[in-house]
């Protein structure tokens, strides 16, 4: 049996989850979703030993402890983890925000919308692009 | 015929000198042999003795008046046969001293035989010959002085002066009432020649001449050479005449008489004129020296009568004028002593005045200005990119070449001592003559390493600031018997020419205050910078706390917005047995959170406006105007909109994109707020001519809407045919958040759109104003400045 695609969602937010969950419901891949509330957590995650690479991490910037900035550059500066695809997912329009993110390495950059309907939609857009369109990183032991 | 270069020969060439023969044919003063004048003051008689044996080697034609015996019947005689043997002896003990070379000294009083006139004779050695001059004493045994007494007293004030004037008018003062002159005055040499009046006493109806100034060659170098030798030269009589020596010259060596030292010495022919010319009788003069250099004179004139000065008057006199250059050089120190402390103290409180008021304004503002230190005729300062200017300075533009000549200058790039001095500026800066009447001396330091920011003091040239004591256009000059040749005014055209481009020199006292200003503005401009610094980080600091709010506005707030939306969406969803009241309070609560999320967008927006760099560039007004009525086009609607630009829109130099929200906003306005059936919008500009125009006629009619501000710039506008503003609420609708209308009519809108263009237009550097009338439309204007991005409020 394949596993399933992974999928991390960094959240502090039980709403902002929910809607993500919401969106997957609505996405015709299947996925695990694995959700942490600080970007220690999340590195914590992705150091466990493990077969494949997570598919795809969703990232909020503004998470308790590690920021979602640093969580980022870590993962972005990790040769073992740098594949992974990371959005960010922001209330933040701040250019500089953006900037940082992106010159951090971010795959894309997201905003939250306040409309419930939009978010979610904009959710259900993400994981489609990213679970099903994109061709994932060959995974490890090609690299070598 | 003389080759070129070469002086002609005098016109004794090859025979002794006389003043009474020769002296009219000078026609240059410097080349007057003034100290072998051949000649005595006709009222004295003077013999020339062979220290040895006393014998009469030469004698003034004129022994018969004065002594009672004819020169032939006195030459070769010894001595003793006209004065006697205790005279003749006391002489000869005198000559063994050696005081008197060069010194003459009271010998005795001798009674004329034949008039009974009692002469005192004084003696002196020069060139292995001794001098015996006879001159009456003018002594009256009933007022015998007391010379010793009145001198101390004199001393005694000479030393207690504490500035130069104050020390030549405590001479001229003692002087004058020593000796009963009409007038005494300081006269001071300076460093290019010319003399000036510095202090004087004089008889109350004679005219002042205090502060006027002469040309050099009205004292000329032979005569200096005199005053450099000896302390005082009496001449009894401007009109006594001259007594020719017999023979003219010494019989045994066939040199001609040193007579320096000799009171009794013949004038020259120009002085004498020199003086009938100013009305003058009789004169007394004496050196002022500092070490060995002739600083001044102290000239006393008397007009009514030839002046009798015995030898003890003279010798006080003489006295007077040694102590007076030995408490030269203290009182000098002392006035540049107080002189210093004056400048620092105004340089000290200009700097403080500068340091509170945080600008440099404080300089030239004063009182006190940086005019009050130096004594300077104008003074300009270069600093944070322009000049700041007191008193007479040159035009900006001469600044400006003056500063990057400067800057070049070796002295100006010294490390401790950045500094250039000149009274004579256009020999060094030949464009400084344009300007030599405010600035032939210029005193400048540099603020900065490269000379970039300097401090520059003017003086203006001599000639703007001197009376002149010859001008020639203040009383015509006289000529005299001789012909105008032997009349000294007319070097003054020539003395002008050498006065020119060149002005009161620099004192030492005052380089060295230049310098120590130089260190109080350092150390202010480094306060300064510190200060800056500092509210630099803390404006550093505030921009963060605002981003800091910005987003937890952005993010932190957002967040249980955007989950109070989700709740009340899904409960809508959800329920589906709510009652109509329920659901209006549910979509009541959906609609809140969408509104305070605008609000929030709004505010974020309007926090960033003043922050982001301005990006400025040549903008076509008119394609900013399509793109912006583009983006509006939603809004527009199925209303019919007419748009009209009367004429093409200029290009002006802006931020393009904040230029575009501007029109974006004010279109977006006018779109909004108009009950017309069809919407009529007006873009137009006014040019810098026609804002002038419209600024002035606004000033005439008193009209308040109009800034006066925006006068010379070029003005935009957008008019429209809708609801207008109340006049009440004109101020208001600027103001953040501020509606004048319920949050639903109109189409809604957080009421952030105006603060938005005014902070926008203030940013550009321009103003946002409106005229409005109720029921009929308002009118939007902004203006742009020429330069953009210089606006006060960031």
């Amino acid at each position: 049996m394949t596993e399933l695609p992974e999928v991390i969602l960094v959240e502090d937010s039980d709403e902002d989850a929910d809607t993500v969950q919401q969106a997957i419901l609505r996405c015709s891949t299947p996925v695990r979703l694995h959700r942490v509330l600080t970007g220690d957590a999340c590195l914590a995650l992705l150091q466990q030993p493990r077969a494949a690479l997570p598919a795809l991490v969703l990232m909020d910037l503004n998470i308790p402890g590690m920021d979602g900035r640093e969580t980022l550059r870590i993962i972005k500066r990790d040769p073992s983890l740098c594949t992974i695809p990371v959005v960010v997912v922001s209330t933040s329009a701040n250019p500089r925000d953006m900037d940082h993110c992106y010159r951090a390495g971010a795959n894309a950059y997201h905003l939250k919308p306040v409309r419930y309907t939009e978010h979610r939609d904009a959710m259900v857009s993400v994981l489609r692009y990213w679970l099903d369109l994109v061709l994932a990183h060959p995974g490890r032991g090609v690299q070598a | 015929m003389t080759p070129l270069g070469a002086p002609p020969p005098p016109a004794w060439h090859g025979q002794a000198y006389s003043t009474k023969r020769f002296g009219v044919s000078i026609t240059d003063c410097d080349s007057e042999p003034v100290q072998t004048p051949g000649c005595v003051q006709a009222h004295g008689a003077l013999l020339v003795l062979r220290p040895a044996d006393l014998t009469i080697a030469q004698v003034s034609e004129n022994s018969t008046d004065v002594l009672g015996m004819a020169p032939a019947a006195l030459l070769g005689r010894p001595l003793q046969d006209l004065v006697g043997p205790v005279h003749a002896g006391l002489l000869l003990a005198m000559l063994q001293q050696p005081e008197i070379e060069r010194n003459p000294g009271y010998a005795f009083t001798h009674t004329a035989a034949h008039s009974g006139v009692a002469l005192d004779a004084s003696v002196h050695t020069v060139d292995g010959v001794a001098v015996l001059e006879f001159e009456a004493t003018g002594r009256d045994a009933s007022a015998q002085r007391d010379f010793y007494a009145l001198i101390r007293r004199s001393v005694a004030q000479l030393q207690r002066a504490t500035t130069l004037s104050a020390l030549g008018d405590i001479a001229c003062a003692e002087i004058r009432a020593l000796t009963g002159l009409d007038r005494v005055m300081v006269y001071r040499f300076h460093d290019d020649g010319h003399g000036e009046v510095v202090s004087e006493r004089r008889r109350d109806d004679l005219p002042s001449w205090l502060g006027l100034h002469y040309p050099a060659q009205d004292i000329p170098e032979p005569a200096r050479e005199v005053f450099r030798q000896t302390w005082i030269r009496p001449l009894r009589d401007v009109d006594g005449g001259l007594a020719e020596l017999l023979p003219l010259t010494h019989p045994d060596s066939g040199r001609p008489l040193t007579m320096t030292h000799c009171a009794l010495r013949g004038p020259s022919v120009m002085y004498t004129e020199y003086l009938r010319n100013m009305g003058v009788a009789a004169t007394l003069t004496m050196s002022i020296r500092r070490g060995d250099r002739l600083w001044g004179l102290i000239a006393g004139h008397h007009y009514s009568a030839p002046f009798q000065m015995p030898y003890d008057l003279r010798a006080a006199c003489e006295l007077l004028a040694q102590i007076v250059s030995l408490q030269h050089a203290a009182a000098e120190e002392r006035e540049h002593a107080a002189y210093r402390q004056r400048i620092d103290s105004v340089q000290q409180q200009l700097v403080t005045q500068a340091a509170q008021e945080g600008g440099l304004e404080a300089l030239l503002d004063g009182p006190p200005t940086l005019l009050d230190g130096l004594d300077t005729g104008g003074t300009a300062l270069y600093h944070r990119d322009r000049w700041w200017c007191a008193g007479n300075t040159p035009p900006v533009q001469a600044l400006d070449a003056l500063r990057d000549w400067l800057s070049a200058r070796p002295e100006m790039l010294l490390r401790d001592r950045p500094l250039f001095a000149t009274d004579q500026l256009s020999a060094h800066y030949p464009p400084g003559q344009t300007f030599a009447d405010v600035a032939s001396g210029l005193l400048a330091i540099a603020l900065s390493r490269s000379a970039k920011n300097l401090v520059l003091w003017f003086r203006p040239e001599t000639t703007q600031t001197v009376h002149w004591g010859g001008n020639p256009h203040d009383k015509p000059s006289v000529v005299g018997p001789h012909g105008a040749r032997l009349t000294p005014r007319a070097s003054f055209a020539l003395f002008v020419e050498s006065v020119r481009g060149r002005s009161k020199p620099w004192l030492a006292v005052e380089l060295e205050a230049a310098l120590r200003f130089r260190m109080l503005m350092m150390e202010l401009i480094i306060a300064r910078a510190d200060q800056l610094a500092g509210l630099n980080a803390d404006l550093e600091r505030s921009n963060d706390e605002l981003d800091a709010f910005a987003y937890v506005a952005s993010h932190d707030l957002k967040e249980p917005l955007r989950g109070i939306h989700k709740y009340a969406h899904q409960l809508a969803e959800n329920m589906a047995q709510l009652g109509d009241a329920d659901h209006q309070r549910l979509a009541g609560l959906t609609r809140l959170t969408l509104r305070m999320d605008s609000l929030l967008d709004s505010l974020l927006h309007f926090s960033r406006v003043g922050r982001v760099a301005l990006q400025l560039e040549d903008c076509e007004v008119g394609e900013i105007v399509d793109e912006a009525l583009e983006m509006v086009a939603a809004r527009r609607g199925d209303k019919p909109a007419a748009i009209d630009v009367p004429r093409p829109l200029p290009s002006v130099r802006a931020d393009r994109v904040r230029l575009r929200e501007v029109y974006t906003n004010l279109l977006s306005n006018a779109l909004k707020y108009n009950q017309q059936a069809t919407t009529v919008i007006e873009l137009g500009w006014l040019a810098p001519h026609e804002t002038a125009a419209r600024t002035a006629q606004a000033a005439h009619t008193s009209d308040k809407g109009w800034p006066a501000a925006a006068s010379g710039q070029t003005v935009f506008y957008v008019r429209d045919n809708g609801i207008g503003i109340e006049p009440r609420h004109i101020d208001q609708v600027f103001k953040m958040f501020r509606r004048l209308h319920g949050r639903d009519d109109f189409g809604g809108g957080t009421g952030a759109g105006l603060t938005i263009v005014k902070k926008l237009v203030e940013r550009l550097g321009g103003e946002v104003w409106i005229e409005s009338t109720p029921g009929q439309g308002s009118c939007f204007y902004f203006s742009m400045p020429a330069d953009p991005g210089l606006g006060t409020a960031p």
